[in-house]
């Protein structure tokens, strides 16, 4: 194994504002759950006699971190992500999007699949439903149906939401359940251990592809397009206001919001999508600037590198699916 | 003359292609018997063994007692189509009765009629069926309300009566279309009184049926396994379904996507079975009463859920309405094969309820109890439908309506439990209270990974252990409220004990009385709930049979090892998976053997 965690520290705390490493409990359940790297992680990292001499310094920094506003979102629990990972920044941005819309705890509801991304639902102050691999978009339409009242986010990994789960998205979308899905693109198999995802870029070599990935990998952006999502955004790890700004305005959009986040996997991807990869080639959807409702515009955007990130289409006039089910109904 | 008495009940097959009025002479033909006052039980069969496109069968059982099987053999076989009536000759019994057309528009080649190859102990009546219609309504499309009108004659049946039920069931339709099948009725009735010698004995002349039946006549409901499913889901305040297109389980959806809207439900038409089930999981969690129906391929993606709800511990009903094999099978034919599919399937220890109901009332009350227990267990039920029973129709008395305490289960956590508020509580019931999404103060994490008392994850050995015999503590619990089996025969020690489940069990029930005045002591014995099962009830009943007989519609026996497991002892097994359903005769033969 070796010492991603130093590293990550490095290259993650530049991106996105607070030490997000400072947070993360290594110790937490190390060795508890074979398939994930985050033990291994752990692992060193318990064993790096630099961070237990900062204890002080740590202790400090979480005190500092805790006292602000928006962390009332987190819940007392730990992340067991490894240190650096892109998935921090992105919960950042989560909790203060929430703490911006004020949001009532008990009536959000965060149900994910199965991988790094899914432990998410764990990290917030709220009820949330972790569920099965591929399978958040079910239980999340399920619920907003029963429950229109909640605030529901369905969040996955690329494996989890475009491979095993792929069947579902084309038709949260076409029948706009309003509700709020937020993709962790890292375009790798995090929690099984670095094999090819259906974002991986051809050639790439992972641990499933050795000599390079034979596969052509999806674009997000325009699947979600052409399934006729009725909100569709980009946004990266390491620019948290940038993710915040998304996630308000797919939460406070009426039918489906996918939102795509770019966030790199520290531990098993050190080629493709690194924080310094990614840092490169990521710029503001601006440079692009698609018209936010027209979708030719939006899907040339989407083709785009270095990738914009920001609102590519919306479709505001779109009534959701429970409010076609009202006009139905109202009708007869 | 032989009447209809209790002893006696008769079987009228109607064979025709689709397209030829098959399907609707038959419905009117049980309505008409319902409204006299018989007790019916009727299905639409389509047989595998089909020569060209469209074969179907329309089989009423018209009984003056109760009915708990379909009768295997029929005794009146009314051909509408030579071709297709050739092949259901062998379900004809041996001296039955034909009706079939003298003079059809094609004539047979030699030997290609029906009545050429019925054995000579068959009684024929041919009747000009399609001349008939055509001098009634100048097109031959009322044969089959000509054959109606043969019957009708032939039997001494309310000829009145039966021209009010073919009005009833074309109310809605032009009054030429009215008109011109009661004037084929009529043509058919006159001819055959004019000009038919009846050589056969029924005559229903003079047969007043049970009194209390006559009584009720009004609040008979006419209906197949499907529609009470949906009627019991409504009654039970199910407010979501999701489903996805599958035969035999589509009606349901069907009927619920008119009715749940009106009862402030919502219906969603998924893009797979794991949608469906996810989406219900996910319903359940929300607090309301969901449900899912499918049959065995959209089991089989379902079973990953079926883990999920266990563990997550949220509310799922799942009704599996069994077709023939494995893969896609056979989607038009009855086989009990899920069992084993629902018992054990899916991923880890995993305690779920399963239910089958054994008759077409039960399927009203195994769906009330499945989403009580659903909800008040937060966990899997699996109610176990079949081909037969979603589509076989009966008249039968208008259930009773589930009790207030039946439609409101959820156990939710009271001031002390919210009180460092626990979701999964280790308590001795297995039943950890519940709050809903959007209760403040009740938050919870919940997940498919194995967790402690709070919902964390927690891998280690004690935890998973406390927390999967928490899982199945919900087994006894549930136990203490089941419905008692059904055991009937005598309360002695018997030569043949009959344990079945299912759509077999009405066959057992019936096989009993049938072999008990051939003098063989027997007695059945048949529960709804099949997990947790009654394993002290059948074990004393075991006890006091010196053989036990298991029939089920099944290759190996699925059921069959299940209980001998239990009662721990070799049991002689009756199996077939030729699409038929279990009728009584096909037990008293193996009974016969088994002396
Ligand atoms: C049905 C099923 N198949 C396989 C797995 C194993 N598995 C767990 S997570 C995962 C992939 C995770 O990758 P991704 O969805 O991209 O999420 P990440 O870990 O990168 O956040 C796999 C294959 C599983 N849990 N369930
Ligand atoms: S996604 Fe990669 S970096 Fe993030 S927690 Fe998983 S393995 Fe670690």
């Amino acid at each position: 194994m070796n010492t991603v965690p130093t590293d990550a520290i490095k290259s993650g705390s530049v991106q996105s504002g607070p030490d997000h490493s400072a947070l993360s409990d290594p110790g937490t359940e190390p060795g508890t759950e074979p398939e994930t790297a985050v033990g291994k992680t752990a692992e060193t990292a318990t064993g790096n006699a630099a961070e237990t001499e900062q204890a002080g310094y740590l202790d400090e920094k979480i005190a500092q971190v805790r006292a602000m506003d928006f962390l009332q979102y987190r819940s007392p629990d730990l992340p067991t992500w490894c240190p650096g990972c892109g998935y921090f920044g992105i919960m950042d941005a989560f909790y203060k999007a929430c703490r911006e819309l004020d949001l009532a705890h008990e009536n959000i509801c965060a149900v994910s699949g199965i991988g790094c991304s899914g432990r998410t639902p764990i990290f917030i102050n709220s009820y949330g439903f972790h569920t099965l691999h591929g399978r958040s978009i079910p239980v999340a339409t399920g619920l907003k149906l029963a429950r229109e009242d909640l605030t529901v986010f369905a969040m996955a990994g690329d494996g989890d939401a475009l491979g095993i789960g792929g069947g579902h998205l084309p038709h949260v979308a076409r029948k706009n359940i309003d509700i709020t899905f937020i993709l962790f693109d890292n375009s790798i198999y995090g929690l099984t251990k670095g094999q090819s995802s259906s974002t991986t870029p051809y050639e790439t070599k992972t641990n499933s592809h050795p000599v390079g990935n034979p596969d052509t990998p999806l674009n997000p952006i325009k699947l979600a397009l052409a399934y006729g999502s009725s909100f569709v955004a980009r946004g990266y790890a390491g620019d948290p206001e940038g993710m915040k700004a998304l996630i308000k305005a797919g939460t406070l959009h009426r039918g489906f919001s996918f939102i795509q986040i770019l966030t790199p996997c520290v531990t098993f991807d050190k080629t493709n999508r690194t924080w310094k990869a990614l840092k490169e080639n990521v710029c503001s959807l601006n440079l692009h600037a698609p018209a936010p409702d027209n979708m030719e515009s939006a899907m040339r955007a989407a083709e785009n590198e270095p990738y914009g990130t920001g609102i590519f289409y919306q479709d505001k006039e779109r009534p959701s699916y429970q409010d076609i089910l009202r006009q139905k109904k109202n009708a007869k | 003359m032989k009447t209809i008495d209790k002893d006696i009940s008769i079987v009228i097959e109607i064979c025709g292609s689709a397209g030829e009025g098959t399907i609707s002479a038959g419905e009117i033909l049980s309505r008409f018997m319902s409204a006299q006052g018989f007790e019916i039980m009727s299905f639409d069969a389509y047989p595998a063994e089909i020569r060209g496109f469209g074969k179907c069968v329309a089989h009423t059982r018209v009984s003056a007692n109760p009915i708990y099987s379909p009768g295997k053999l029929a005794d009146v076989l009314i051909a509408l189509n030579d071709n297709h009536a050739i092949s259901q000759l062998s379900a004809l019994k041996k001296g039955g009765i034909l009706i079939y057309d003298s003079q059809p528009p094609k004539p047979h080649e030699e030997d290609q009629s029906v009545v050429a190859r019925a054995d000579a102990v068959t009684i024929s009546y041919g009747v000009p069926l399609t001349m008939l219609a055509q001098k009634a309504a100048g097109n031959a499309r009322g044969r089959n309300m000509v054959a109606l009108g043969a019957l009708t004659a032939l039997f001494h049946l309310d000829r009145d009566a039966f021209t009010n039920s073919i009005k009833d069931r074309y109310g809605k339709k032009k009054q030429i279309v009215i008109d011109s099948n009661v004037n084929s009725f009529l043509e058919g009735f006159d001819w055959t009184k004019e000009n038919i010698d009846k050589a056969d004995t029924i005559s229903f002349q003079g047969v007043t049926p049970p009194q209390s039946k006559a009584e009720q006549k009004g609040e008979k409901l006419i209906i197949n396994g499907n529609q009470l499913v949906a009627k019991a889901a409504l009654d039970a305040d199910l407010k979501f379904y999701a489903g996805y297109p599958i035969t035999p389980a589509t009606k349901i959806m069907e009927i619920l996507s008119k009715e749940l809207p009106k009862h402030g439900g919502t219906l969603l038409q998924t893009e797979d079975e794991i949608s469906a089930i996810g989406a219900v999981i996910g319903a359940g969690y929300g607090g309301i009463r969901a449900m899912t129906g499918t049959s065995g391929p959209g089991f089989a993606l379902m079973t990953e859920f079926t883990g999920l709800s266990v563990m997550a511990e949220m509310p799922a009903v799942i009704i599996d309405s069994q077709r023939g094999g494995p893969s896609t099978g056979i989607p038009t034919k009855t086989e009990q094969s899920d069992f084993n599919a629902a018992m054990f399937g899916g991923t880890g220890d995993c305690p779920r309820v399963v239910l089958a109901p054994t008759d077409t009332t039960s399927c009203y009350d195994a769906t009330v109890l499945a989403l009580y227990l659903a909800e008040k267990y937060q966990t899997l039920v699996v109610i176990l439908l079949d081909f037969f029973l979603s589509n076989s129709i009966r008249n039968i008395d208008t259930p009773k309506k589930p009790a207030p305490k039946m439609l409101n289960a959820n156990i939710a956590p009271d001031a002390a439990d919210l009180a460092g508020y626990q979701r999964y509580k280790i308590t001795d019931s297995g039943i950890s209270p519940r709050t809903i999404p959007g209760t403040p103060g009740g938050m919870y994490f919940a997940t498919g990974l194995e967790h402690d008392a709070n919902g964390r994850p927690n891998y280690t050995d004690k935890g998973h252990l406390a927390m999967t015999a928490k899982r199945f503590r919900k087994h006894a619990s549930v136990l203490a409220e089941a419905p008692a089996p059904m055991i009937s025969g005598t309360q002695e020690m018997v030569d043949i004990g009959v344990i079945s489940w299912g759509s077999s069990a009405g066959a057992a029930h019936e096989a009993v009385v049938t072999a008990a005045g051939e003098g063989i002591s027997a007695a059945a014995f048949s529960s709804m709930m099949l997990s947790p099962f009654p394993e002290k009830q059948v074990t004393a009943f075991a006890g006091r049979c010196k053989k036990i007989l298991i029939p089920e519609l099944n290759y190996t026996g699925q059921f069959a090892d299940f209980v001998t497991k239990i009662i721990k002892r070799p049991v002689e097994r009756l199996n077939f998976i030729t699409g038929r359903p279990m009728a009584a005769e096909d037990i008293v033969e193996k009974m016969r053997e088994m002396i």
